[in-house]
């Protein structure tokens, strides 16, 4: 009779874990939820102040400011960025357009010392941002159809419900396995983990805050820790603004040269 | 330095410093450096020098001043006060207005001065601790016109301006030695005439250009006068002396420069036609011994910028052609050749998150081979404070325009506080 019980229950959990997986599974595929990120709204055009501390493996803490603005347009990610301090990068502004059909990134330096704008080689997607612990990849959106995408369980993480979606990458990446928490129905990650080429865990990236700002969630407090250097960036973001007044006439090297606009 | 330029200065300082709490749309900043060589074949120090260079830009809904004032301090000498640049800047809807004394750079090249003609250079040290310092500004009327992804721009320089040269007891100093018969036993310069401030005696240069994606090109041209002077015409006061007068002359170029990106590699090129570029040709065998020529004059660089290994790559060729040429041909009374070829080359690494950078810049002259070697390394603490060394090597045949410094080699330290 114990026995027979005890298959009942065993059964019911099959059933029940079957069940699950397969309502997960059946909800959404690993690559819905990824374009879900990939297409959530993030405003036609947005600026925001970025504050971004960079810890090193002794603790010494160093801060850059930069004032960013940004437009999709029809395939096209113009970013400009203007550096506010420290002091000898003041002034200086960087131009990227990254183009969604694979072309390479078009980018521009201005060095106010030299007064010229100059198209700079296109760093790789996975070099490191200005020395940080993110790469050019994690500063922008990754397309969905570099990775194949899984949904492994949902997960309860800071109180909110969130489906953990593996990554695995098509091609030769640094970290060719992420784990992603995305919060359903909001389209937005609140932890991604890196995994190596050994299977190791390399960075994490971890959500401090985020707000409802002109009805767009936005991350407004995100590190990345990076396990091996023993190294981390926190970056800030403030006074997030959307749908400003901007076009193509801004992402120039008129602009560059003008600097940030009020 | 005098009483009234020192209070002149401090009251400038003090100003700039003030501003900014009174006005909420002003900002002062700049940089303070102390920068020293030592010359590595006679271990001397013929360099030691504390820089101001500030800043100071108010900004309102219709554009911008920025005052550019550079002090330089040397040991035994009195204090150099400058206004490097002193603009306004208007910001139209389709056009920008700059009215002041400016700085303009032109071109793609790196280290070379092709259609890079607007502003002169400040060559009274061959070094010079920043290489951004070696532009001189000009007072001129600057207009940007710009129609989408084009933009037209033209440039009225009200007074000729020329290039800065080394004074006469300076290490940088090139003293000509001209082949007159041994009867002449003296041989001087006059200082170069200036022309006239009249209108006449302005420069205009105009450019259009395409900020494009797939490639950025300028087509630009100017009516300039030559920077350096040119020998005008010798007297001979008595039969063992002669005086060579100096002057400055006119002359018409075109030009343009384009950049692209061949993948993750940026290709750029930059040309200049020199229309009857006025040259000294030198025969002491004949009378005058020097005359004013006019040749045509083609200068071409092509150069590549790449990442690799974490690296930063770039490499570039520039070829000066003149056409006619003649084995009198001078250049500051050095031989002209028919064909000049110049490589550079320049790797930049950063290490320690970005707090340590190391550099290697080099200039290779083909023919007769020689060069500048700059190898450096800056460590930044952050907040701002850079210390920064490095070594300036001019090597190979003597005649050519880096080794004839052969035993000007300098070993030198910079320490700079941007604030």
């Amino acid at each position: 009779m114990r026995t027979h019980r005890c298959h009942q229950t065993v059964f019911l959990v099959i059933v029940l874990v079957l069940g699950m997986s397969a309502l997960v599974a059946a909800d959404y595929t690993g690559e819905q939820v990824m374009w879900e990120v990939y297409n959530r709204d993030s405003g036609d055009t947005m600026r925001a102040n970025l504050v971004m501390t960079l810890t090193n493996a002794r603790g010494s803490v160093r801060e850059r400011s930069i004032v960013q603005y940004r437009m999709d347009t029809e395939g096209v990610e113009s970013k400009l960025m203007f550096f506010l301090s420290p002091n000898d990068v003041r002034n200086t502004s960087f131009l990227s357009l990254s183009y969604e059909d694979g072309r390479s990134d078009a980018q521009y330096m201005y060095l106010p010392a030299l007064k010229r704008v100059k198209r700079i080689a296109s760093d790789g997607k996975n070099d490191s941002f200005m020395g940080s612990d993110f790469t050019y990849d994690d500063m922008g959106s990754r397309h969905p159809d570099l990775d194949t995408h899984t949904v492994l369980r949902k997960e309860q993480i800071q109180g909110t419900s969130t489906l953990v979606v593996e990554s695995i990458a098509k091609g030769n990446e640094d970290y060719p396995r992420t784990l992603s928490w995305v919060v359903e129905g909001e389209w937005f990650g609140l932890k991604k983990e890196f995994y190596k080429q050994d299977g190791t865990l390399g960075k994490t990236l971890s959500i401090g805050a985020f707000e409802q700002i002109d009805g767009i969630s936005v991350i407004t407090d995100m590190t990345m820790k990076d396990w091996e250097k023993q190294t981390s960036t926190r970056i800030q973001m403030k006074d997030v603004a959307f749908n400003l007044d901007l076009d193509d006439n801004f992402f120039t090297e008129r602009q560059m040269k003008m600097g940030p606009r009020g | 330095m005098r009483i009234k330029q020192k209070l002149l200065f401090v009251f400038l300082v003090l100003i700039m410093a003030g501003l900014p709490s009174l006005a909420a749309n002003s900002t002062f900043s700049g940089m303070v450096r102390d920068y020293a060589a030592v010359r590595t074949q006679t271990m001397d120090m013929p360099v030691h020098e504390q820089t101001l260079d500030a800043f100071y830009e108010h900004t309102t809904d219709s554009g911008q001043l920025t005052l550019h004032p550079v002090v330089y301090s040397n040991p035994n000498k009195e204090l150099q006060l400058d206004l490097a640049e002193a603009y306004f800047d208007f910001y139209l809807e389709r056009a920008d207005v700059r009215i002041g004394k400016q700085k303009v750079i032109w071109g793609e090249a790196e280290g070379a001065f092709i259609t890079d003609l607007v502003s002169p250079r400040d060559m009274r040290s061959f070094i010079l601790a920043d290489f951004s310092e070696i532009r001189k500004a000009v007072p001129a009327f600057k207009v940007d016109y710009y129609a989408g992804l084009y933009t037209l721009q033209g440039i009225w320089v009200t007074h000729f301006i020329p290039t800065s040269l080394p004074a006469s007891d300076s290490m940088w100093v090139q003293t000509p030695t001209l082949p007159f018969p041994p009867a002449i036993t003296s041989v001087s310069f006059t200082e170069p005439a200036m022309p006239e401030t009249t209108l006449d005696n302005s420069e205009i240069f105009l450019s259009l250009g395409r900020f494009g994606n797939a490639i950025s090109w300028k087509l630009n041209g100017g009516y300039v006068f030559t920077d350096e002077p040119l020998a005008s015409s010798v007297t001979a006061p008595d039969s063992a002396t002669r005086v060579i007068f100096q002057a400055y002359e006119r002359y018409t170029f075109v030009g343009g420069s384009f950049n692209t990106a061949l993948g993750d590699v940026v290709l750029r090129g930059e040309a200049a036609l020199a229309l009857d570029k006025p040259m000294n040709s030198l025969d002491t065998s004949i009378n005058p011994p020097i005359t004013i020529e006019k040749h045509t004059q083609v200068q071409a660089l092509i150069g590549l910028d790449w990442n690799m290994a974490g690296a930063q790559w770039s490499t570039q060729y520039l070829m000066v052609y003149t056409h006619d040429h003649t084995a009198s041909l001078v250049f500051q009374m050095k031989p002209v050749r028919e064909f000049a070829h110049t490589f550079t080359f320049r790797v930049q690494d950063t290490f320690f998150d970005e707090q340590l950078t190391a550099r290697l810049f080099a200039y290779i002259e083909a023919e007769p081979l020689n060069a500048l070697i700059r190898p450096s390394v800056s460590y930044n603490f952050g907040n701002g404070v850079l210390l920064e060394g490095g070594f300036d090597l001019f090597l190979g045949d003597e005649d050519g325009t880096f080794g004839t410094y052969g035993s000007n080699s300098l070993a030198w330290a910079a320490l700079r506080w941007y604030f």
